[in-house]
C-alpha cells in the first residue's frame, strides 16, 4: 500500500508553516531541506518521490515549507537566510529529527546545524543562485527595451527589495545569500550526480532537474537518492 | 572526497544542454555544430539560458560577463561550443 504524504505543522516566529510528511511509521527520521526559488519547484516532484521511496525503506521523512515559500504567510521579501536557518532549527527539534538531507540551496539554510547528520545533494553558493536569477531579470529587461547589468542588480538589491524572476527578494535575504559559500558541515557526506566533475563522497547516476524548463522527475534518481540515504543513516 | 575530473568545454555544453532539454545522451550525442539553438527549442526561454550561462561557468570554472551574451552565442551548438572553449583557454 502506498502512503499518502500529510501535511503537519511547525511553529516558527508565532507562526504555523507547513511540512509535508511521510512519516507512518517509527524509527528513524529525516527532514529534507528543498533548493531554493525556481529550483524547488523543478524539484519537488522529485523530492516527494524520494519520501515515498524513503518510506518503504522504513524512514520517515519531513519537507518543510521555509517561511516566506509555498503555503507560508510570510511575504517573501521579509524572509532571510538566518531566519530560514532557525525555522529549520524548529522544525527539526519539534519533530525529533537528527538527520537532514539537503538539496542544493537547501544547504544553505542548514550550515548552522553543526550537530546534526548531513546528507547534501550537489550543494551550490549562494551567490550562483543569484547569479542565474539577475540574469532572468538582466534578460526580460531587455525584452522590455532595458539594459540593466548585473552589478546594477546587485547594487538595487542591496538597498531595497528586488524583484528577480519573479521572487520578491528583501536586500537582507540579498546580502545573506550573496555571501553565503557552500557550508563544511562536521559529519556531513556531499553526493552529487555522476556527470558532475565537482568533488564529493559519492556520485549518483541521474539528470540535473534543476535546470530542466519544467518541473520533471526522474524515478531512478529518486530511489537512487533514497537507497543513498538509507545506507547512509544505517551506518 | 574524490579528484576534480577535468571536463571538455565540449563535453560541458552537451551535459547542461541535456540537462535543460531533458534528452537522452544518445539524442544530445546527435549535436553537431550546425544544431540550431535559440528559437528552435521552446525550452530554451530566457531562464533556461540564464541557468546554462551560470551552470558552464560553474562546470567549466569560468566567469561569464552580461557583454559577452548576444543572440548569436545561441544561434547553434557550435557557437556556445566554440564560446565555450575560448572562455577555458583564456
Amino acid at each position: 500500500m502506498t502512503l499518502i504524504p500529510a501535511f503537519v505543522s511547525y511553529e516558527f516566529a508565532d507562526r504555523k508553516e507547513l511540512c509535508l510528511s511521510l512519516a507512518a511509521r517509527s524509527g528513524r527520521r529525516i527532514m529534507l531541506v528543498p533548493p531554493l526559488f525556481d529550483e524547488m519547484n523543478r524539484m519537488r516532484k522529485m523530492l516527494i518521490d524520494v519520501m515515498r521511496s524513503l518510506e518503504t525503506l522504513e524512514i520517515a521523512s519531513f519537507l518543510p515549507d521555509l517561511p516566506g515559500t509555498n503555503e507560508s504567510l510570510l511575504p517573501l521579501e521579509q524572509a532571510t537566510l538566518s531566519d530560514w536557518q532557525k525555522a529549520l532549527e524548529a522544525c527539526a527539534q519539534q519533530h525529533q529529527i537528527s538527520h537532514i538531507a539537503s538539496f542544493r540551496g537547501g544547504a544553505l539554510a542548514v550550515a548552522e546545524m553543526q550537530s546534526a547528520d548531513h546528507w547534501v545533494f550537489s550543494p551550490v553558493k549562494g551567490g550562483t543562485i543569484l547569479r542565474t536569477m539577475m540574469r532572468t531579470k538582466v534578460a526580460s529587461d531587455r525584452e522590455a527595451g532595458l539594459n540593466t547589468s548585473l552589478a546594477e542588480l546587485a547594487a538595487r538589491a542591496k538597498a531595497g527589495p528586488l524583484e528577480l524572476a519573479g521572487n520578491i527578494i528583501g536586500s537582507d535575504l540579498f546580502t545573506q545569500l550573496n555571501a553565503a559559500d557552500i557550508p563544511t558541515m562536521k559529519n556531513q557526506r556531499i553526493v552529487r550526480l555522476e556527470s558532475d566533475n565537482k568533488p564529493g563522497d559519492v556520485q549518483i547516476p541521474g539528470t540535473a532537474l534543476w535546470l530542466r524548463a519544467e518541473p520533471d522527475d526522474d524515478l531512478a534518481m529518486s530511489a537512487a537518492i533514497a537507497q543513498d540515504i538509507a545506507i547512509w543513516i544505517g551506518q | 572526497m574524490q579528484n576534480k575530473v577535468e571536463l571538455t568545454p565540449e563535453a560541458a555544453v552537451r551535459a547542461v544542454m541535456r540537462d535543460i532539454l531533458g534528452l537522452s545522451e544518445v539524442q544530445v550525442a546527435e549535436f553537431t555544430a550546425e544544431t540550431e539553438l535559440f528559437g528552435a527549442l521552446p525550452e530554451l526561454d530566457s531562464m533556461a539560458v540564464a541557468g546554462l550561462l551560470t551552470e558552464l561557468e560553474d562546470r567549466l570554472d569560468i566567469m561569464i560577463d552580461d557583454d559577452e551574451v548576444d543572440g548569436e552565442l545561441f544561434e547553434t551548438f557550435g557557437n556556445l561550443v566554440a564560446f565555450a572553449e575560448m572562455k577555458v583557454t583564456g
